[in-house]
């Protein structure tokens, strides 16, 4: 097992507090992303 | 009046339906022909084969939703298509047989105006030799009865551990030319976890085998991705993470026979090598059904249907590797030879592979076939949905306004990294496009770097469980559930 994330990294990834606003930030984000549309390529 | 038969009652076929039930007018009839009596919310699955969830969270029977709904249901298997009818019936028809007790091996003719081929993959164990789930200490989680017998086993091996037993664990593709390695790595992370929760990691030796160049690939040429404020590989993320974790790998690995407890694989330098274990989940290759189809006088015209998959708008010319482009893929998954036929999801013909084709020294090829599983399965389907609402609304011929190419279409994958409230994690990775768009993103490799994203933690997790719960809801069709998207 080799530490490949620091100990402060695995801080923020696993901190509840700062994970609930990535969480309501990765859902906009998400959102923004796969409902922003699709299309063909065809035509292009 | 028209009719609209929707084969398959997975993510792709039971979007569709609901789509059009909800957007056509009740004189016109919707009917799902599915061999399966429970819709099932796949993704989850993982989460079953590490015993945190029931497999009853995550599926639902479909009877009573589509009789509520004004959808016609038949627990039923196609056999054969015909097209253009037959000497009997000028209306082209799906040859279906019953699955249920009462009615078990009854035929009937199910005759259609459009019909939407949703019937996914066959999972193709048969394709790699011992490859049977529950037996030779392989297991899959490809469907919940698999999953729980994956779990079953698993927690076994978890109380021996407890008792001091080492126990060596692969994860990973069980064929050399398997997919969906995304529910893999989800698996083995998850698996990961849960040894560190029962206390018996130091116990085992966990390994990932894949059938990918390298780590990361997904079978779709893997992807540069912003993470943080850095921009990285999706090799360079799963590294991190499988060293973090202690997970050993070994790629570019074809698996061709298992035995009990022993793994065969060739690799890509043409060596062939066996591991031994003491539990498995290998995902088995996909194939198409083997359907065969038949003109009005009774003549095989299969080829003009199905390619293992079925045929749609792609561009099916074998080219090299260089020259693919994202103009191959298809956009309206119509079948070129009958416009009133459609197959979105897992069961179109892809023109092509996503990652880069590669063959072992021995001339076996050994590279991931594409994903088309989830997100796309659920976009391709609507399309195919609004295509025909819009084509019976307006008369006249097939309307292919709605368009939707995986070369101009995001996804999101939130792989679930370990279970827990508290304790959990997840990758949320999104990609845009899916199939890389080289000529568009030069610089890159085919993808739009903003839109290209990877991050790590327990907001992955709460996301992946988010959407076990909204998607289930969507699934069941509960108030304003189409305001959710695909």
């Amino acid at each position: 097992m080799t530490q490949r994330i620091s100990k402060y990294q695995r801080f923020i990834m696993m901190n509840p507090i700062i994970q609930f606003f990535k969480f309501i930030f990765l859902s906009i984000k998400i959102m923004v992303i796969v409902a922003g549309g699709h299309g063909g390529t065809k035509s292009e | 009046m028209s009719k609209i038969v929707v084969l398959g009652a997975g993510i792709s076929g039971h979007v569709a339906a609901a789509h059009l039930r909800r957007k056509l007018p009740k004189e016109h009839e919707v009917i799902v022909v599915s061999p399966n009596s429970n819709y099932q919310w796949v993704p989850s699955n993982i989460w079953v084969g590490i015993g945190r969830m029931k497999s009853k969270e995550i599926y639902f029977p479909l009877a009573p939703l589509y009789k509520k709904k004004g959808i016609g249901f038949k627990q039923a298997k196609v056999v054969t298509f015909h097209p253009e009818g037959d000497k009997d019936i000028a209306k082209p028809y799906v040859m279906v047989e019953y699955v249920t007790e009462e009615r078990k091996g009854e035929k009937e003719k199910v005759t259609y105006d459009y019909l939407i081929n949703a019937t996914g993959p066959k999972l193709n164990f048969e394709a790699t030799e011992g490859l049977i789930p529950g037996t030779n200490k392989t297991y899959s989680v490809c469907t919940y009865h698999h999953a729980d017998e994956a779990w079953k086993a698993l927690s076994e091996l978890i109380q021996q551990m407890k008792q001091g037993k080492k126990a060596k664990i692969m994860i990973g593709t069980g064929h050399a030319k398997s997919t969906c390695q995304g529910a893999a790595f989800e698996y083995i992370l998850n698996v990961e976890q849960e040894l560190r929760e029962h206390k018996v990691r130091e116990n085992a030796e966990i390994t990932w085998i894949a059938n990918e160049h390298e780590l990361g690939d997904f079978g779709i040429d893997g992807m540069l991705m912003s993470y943080g404020n850095m921009t990285m590989k999706s090799k360079e993320m799963v590294e991190m993470i499988f060293e973090d974790r202690g997970i050993k790998w070994i790629i570019e690995a074809g698996v061709n026979k298992i035995e009990d407890g022993k793994l065969h694989y060739e690799t890509l330098d043409g060596e062939f090598k066996t591991e031994t274990y003491d539990f498995a989940m290998l995902i088995p290759a996909f194939s198409g059904h083997g359907f065969k189809a038949y003109n009005k006088e009774g003549v095989d015209i299969t080829d003009k249907l199905f390619k293992g998959f079925m045929i749609v708008d792609a561009d099916y010319t074998p080219k090299p590797y260089e020259e693919w482009s994202v103009q191959d893929w298809p956009e309206t998954y119509q079948n070129p030879s009958y416009p009133n036929i459609f197959a979105p999801g897992i069961a179109f013909a892809p023109p092509h592979p996503i990652s880069k084709p590669r063959t072992s020294k021995n001339g076996t090829p050994i590279s991931p076939s594409p994903p088309r599983t989830g997100m796309p399965s659920g976009i391709t389907a609507k399309i195919v949905a609004d295509n025909i609402i819009d084509t019976i609304k307006k008369g006249g011929d097939i309307s292919l306004h709605h368009k939707g190419s995986m070369g101009n279409m995001g996804a999101a994958c939130i792989a679930s990294a370990g279970y827990g409230l508290t304790t959990g994690s997840g990758m949320s990775i999104t990609t845009f496009p899916i199939v890389p768009d080289y000529h568009k993103y030069p610089d890159t490799q085919g993808r739009k770097l903003g839109k290209t994203f990877g991050s790590i933690g327990l907001a992955g997790h709460w996301l992946k469980l988010a959407l076990h719960y909204a998607f289930l809801y969507k699934a069941k069709m509960k108030p304003f559930w189409w305001l959710i998207p695909e």
